[in-house]
């Protein structure tokens, strides 16, 4: 059987003239980068915009990839700049974490779609639901954390913080989705779990 | 949120030390509700890892590719800069340097210059040499040299890092 190829052997390969095999390096983190750029669009559409846009730059940036970090570490920089600059461009709301506003308007709309959460089964669903109202940079941290195996130091590059900052952002994202979680289930939070 | 359970994020994330584990273990055993709390907190976490990530339309990679394909191919910086070229250009100015020097040298003709004209100082180094001035130059040295060590440490801890 053969081996699956690492993602810094894939890159040594497209930087000696392979380029098609940056096609297989876009398919390992498609979903993940998607994801990441999900949680700052809020739209798909503009979400695929980001998120091509984000492996064209480092497609372009390539040869300057220096092997001291995760090839993903670096991806993911790349994707939270890029998703900055196209929300800047769109004017849209990213207020930073501690925007005590932000939170309370994104609580508000959670009254649109109450009436209709609970006829969902799917506790993935509830989860999604959840991270969607969280504010960008919440919902990235979380996702980051749990879905990229990102360590804080990590994450704290990618989205040019220190650590410590993100340990405690981590903790209040959590929280928030826990009393998220909690508004949404009301009562049906432990079962669901 | 509480200290408690913050301290118990940081047990199930594994960041806190050994004496900080057995104390909130300690209390995980003795303490029902922070032991319920522990239990929610730990069906969270099991809740958040099993999030799905979201799939982006079937064409992604080839609109991805399709866009790549127009650029130019990525080279390895290492591999953009021919060493060989700053071989050559670094030796072509030490030629051009140590050519001028072996011109200059043939076309001069030595003879010692009658120093004593120009160097007339009369220098009282006891008056230089005072206590004071051997303190402040050896203060000055030791703090050069604290300067020193701590870039050496920093940058060993960062190569570390």
């Amino acid at each position: 059987m053969k081996q699956e190829l690492t993602d810094l052997e894939l890159i040594q390969n497209v930087l000696t003239g392979e380029t098609g095999q940056y096609a297989l390096l876009v398919k390992r983190h498609q979903r993940f980068v998607f994801t990441l750029a999900l949680r700052f669009a809020k739209n798909r559409e503009d979400a695929e915009e980001i998120a091509q846009d984000c492996f064209i730059k480092a497609y372009k940036a390539l040869g300057t990839f220096k092997h001291t970090a995760k090839f993903s570490t670096w991806l993911y920089t790349i994707t939270y700049t890029t998703a900055m600059t196209f929300l800047r461009k769109k004017r849209l709301d990213t207020s930073s974490i501690s925007d005590e506003a932000t939170f309370l308007q994104l609580e508000n709309h959670t009254s649109a779609f109450n009436a209709n959460v609970y006829e969902r089964q799917n506790s993935h669903a509830f989860l999604h639901e959840a991270i969607t109202q969280l504010t960008p940079d919440d919902a990235a941290i979380i996702t980051m954390f749990y879905k990229a195996e990102q360590s804080l130091e990590e994450i704290g590059t990618a989205l040019n913080m220190e650590p410590n900052t993100i340990k405690v952002k981590l903790h209040r994202a959590r929280q928030r989705l826990k009393e998220k979680l909690q508004y949404l289930l009301k009562d049906e939070v432990k079962e669901l779990l | 949120m509480n200290i408690i359970e913050q301290q118990l994020w940081d047990y199930i994330d594994g960041n806190l030390n050994e004496t900080q584990r057995k104390n909130i273990e300690e209390k995980i055993e003795t303490d029902v509700s922070v032991k319920l709390q522990y239990e929610e907190l730990l069906s969270l976490n099991i809740a958040f890892s099993e999030m799905e990530l979201d799939e982006p339309s079937m064409s992604f990679t080839r609109n991805v590719m399709e866009n790549v394909a127009l650029q130019p191919a990525p080279v390895s910086l290492k591999t953009k800069v021919d060493s060989r070229i700053i071989f050559s250009i670094s030796a072509f100015f030490v030629l051009s340097i140590l050519a001028i020097l072996g011109y200059i040298l043939y076309n001069t003709t030595f003879s010692m210059p009658d120093f004593s004209k120009y160097f007339a100082i009369n220098i009282n180094v006891d008056k230089i040499l005072t206590p004071t001035s051997i303190y402040i130059f050896f203060g000055i040295d030791l703090v050069l040299g604290l300067i020193f060590m701590d870039y050496i440490f920093r940058k060993r801890l960062v190569n570390k890092a």
